[in-house]
């Protein structure tokens, strides 16, 4: 009997009734895991402690909707006593001694962790093939890539192995597998989640947030993890509230704004085409659509290029080989402990982007590059903050092509910011943004839809995208059949 | 032909991030960090409108917390993760040699 392919109210019922038990579930889970061995979805997973931990919730009263289910964590949130390698051999036996912020929240619901997904080695990179362990393959075409950095997250949502799913977007590292493999992923507001144990990459960027197959569900995931945190600076003190709350309401009267740029050359005509008649089904339910321009969107590349390659250059930095970490076995002195260590352990995209960011943040450079960044994301974070005075939400495709393939070249040092392009401005400017399924292109691969509003609107977002899912009512199963 | 830095930028940029490069790194690294560098040159086409700068984009609610001490880590715990170490210390090798310094 399969139980992960219902709604999670269902599963809360049935869990309530004690007609099943976390432990069926778990069971469930890993099977699913095993028969998607070759997805490559994983890089650990946590079955010994998982099934213990689902034996002891059968003594536990049912108090929550989440309580029981598994989920999975992306391998660059720290989890207490589990490895968590992001991706990277210089990581790849660092066991952490603390829960993340997020890891905390889920285990107060009684979730249960089930494994740590694959991943861009330190999320950098667009198609998760960056990872020491090879890349996650993508569930409706295995020659195709499930996108990156949270490609393992992505993969292991659309397989259907289990229901929930946490991923890091810092340039899109949610929205677009997300897009590639046909779920819903949500970048919550810069802010409305600590990122207390979730390894730094780009400070000012990064942002922990939920991947699930249903739009409700995700909504239920982000109530779980959002809350101020002491630990974080930057996490924002705001008033708790229900993300569902808006679902089902509706959007009569709603103004919409599509970006010019975002409708342009750079994205497939098929693409154009799906967003086009999703703009139509919200239009024929009351919202109004303009096409805009919107003032720097297109430099949001080279901000990003210059921001997160020089906050990545710092973050890293404390990978020595002393503290953790794999290290140069037989070092003559310090600085080639530091020089070999880092030489052996860090992959090739990852050490392009230090480099790269090390030159950029060096004496006068600061100055020329990243301050005059800085400078510019503050006029795009404006003119963004002006275009929200008019509009409730602006939206577009996600990615400008679908899923390519695995063994699309990987020379091009550019490209995996390219892929980025239309999610990157969300980051930029702190806003939520969130990426739905919206149809298929000529190959059967998933098309994305991105839904972005003023920051801790996340609430209205989800109303929006619940009203096309449910107009929609895609069949978002790999493997066809009923879902 | 494409355009590149030359082998001593690349050493010095290199040097910069604390990696160490064998020779064939070297020649890849002259093509592709120029593509990156002429990418970031990209900025300076940009007219910003004024001088302001954003370093993250949190809100005004954001706030230090109280400086008073919480849970600490367990030593033991600490360097279970520690490649080196003697006793409660981490171990590093020397620092300070009649060579070349940092």
């Amino acid at each position: 009997m399969k139980y992960l392919n219902k709604s999670i109210k269902e599963i809360n019922e049935l869990l309530k009734q004690q007609r099943i038990k976390p432990i069926d579930l778990v069971n469930e889970a890993f099977e699913n895991i095993e028969n998607n061995n070759d997805l490559n979805a994983y890089i650990t997973l946590n079955k010994e402690e998982a099934i213990k931990k689902a034996k002891e919730l059968e003594n536990q009263e049912v108090d929550n909707i989440l309580f029981g289910l598994p989920i999975a964590i992306k391998d660059n949130i720290v989890t207490s006593g589990l490895r968590t390698t992001c991706a990277s051999h210089i990581l790849e036996n660092f066991i952490p001694i603390y829960d993340a912020f997020v890891i905390k929240k889920i285990k107060e619901k009684n979730m249960i962790i089930i494994g740590k997904t694959n991943m861009d080695e330190f999320a950098m990179g667009s198609s998760s093939r960056t990872s020491y362990f090879g890349p996650p393959r993508n569930p409706w075409n295995k020659e195709k890539i499930s996108g990156g950095s949270s490609g393992g997250s992505a993969t292991t949502i659309s397989a259907g192995d289990v229901l929930f799913a946490l991923g890091s977007d810092t340039g899109g590292s949610i929205r677009q597998p997300a897009s590639y493999t046909g779920i819903v992923g949500m970048k919550p507001t810069y802010g409305r989640v600590s990122r207390f144990g979730l390894v730094a990459f780009a400070s000012s960027l990064d942002q922990i947030g939920p991947m699930t197959k249903k739009v409700e569900d995700n909504a239920i995931l982000l109530n779980a993890i959002v809350g101020k945190d002491e630990k974080d600076l930057t996490s924002a003190r705001v008033e708790e509230e229900d993300f569902t709350r808006l679902i089902g309401k509706e959007i009569n009267g709603v103004k919409i704004a599509v970006p010019n740029y975002f409708m342009s050359d750079i994205v497939n005509n098929e693409i154009k085409e799906s967003i086009k008649a999703t703009i139509k089904i919200l239009e024929k339910n009351g919202a109004i659509v303009d096409y805009i321009d919107i003032k720097y969107i297109e430099n949001a590349v080279t901000l990003y290029q210059i921001i997160a390659m020089g906050e990545a250059s710092s973050n890293l930095a404390r990978y020595d080989g002393i503290r953790y970490g794999t290290s140069e076995e037989n070092p003559k002195d310090i600085e080639d402990l530091y020089l070999s260590t880092r030489a052996k352990g860090f992959g090739e995209e990852v050490k392009r982007r230090i480099m790269v960011g090390s030159y950029l943040l060096s004496g006068e450079n600061a100055k020329i590059y990243y301050n005059k960044a800085l400078s510019i994301r503050d006029d795009m974070r404006k003119e963004f903050k002006k275009i929200f005075k008019k509009y409730d939400f602006i939206i577009g495709p996600t990615t400008t092509t679908t899923a390519y393939n695995l063994s699309d070249p990987m020379d091009d040092p550019r490209k995996s910011f390219m892929d980025d392009v239309l999610v990157i401005p969300v980051n930029m400017a702190g806003l939520p943004g969130l990426s739905m399924p919206v149809g298929f292109d000529s190959e059967s691969m998933p098309i994305g839809m991105q839904i972005i509003a003023n920051s801790f609107e996340e609430a209205k977002i989800y109303q929006l995208a619940s009203l096309i899912e449910k107009e929609l009512k895609l069949n978002l199963n790999p493997n066809g059949g009923e879902e | 032909m494409k355009e590149k830095l030359t082998e001593e930028e690349v050493l010095h940029v290199a040097k910069l991030a604390r990696i160490k490069l064998s020779k064939e790194e070297i020649e890849k690294y002259q093509i592709e960090l120029k593509e990156l560098l002429n990418d970031v040159e990209k900025i300076n086409e940009v007219e910003n409108f004024d001088d302001d700068i954003l370093i993250a984009c949190w809100e005004e609610n954001t706030e230090l917390r109280k400086d008073k001490p919480g849970q600490m880590l367990e030593p033991k715990e600490v360097l279970e993760n520690a490649p080196r170490h003697s006793g409660n210390y981490i171990s590093v090798p020397v620092v300070i040699s009649g060579g070349e310094g940092a």
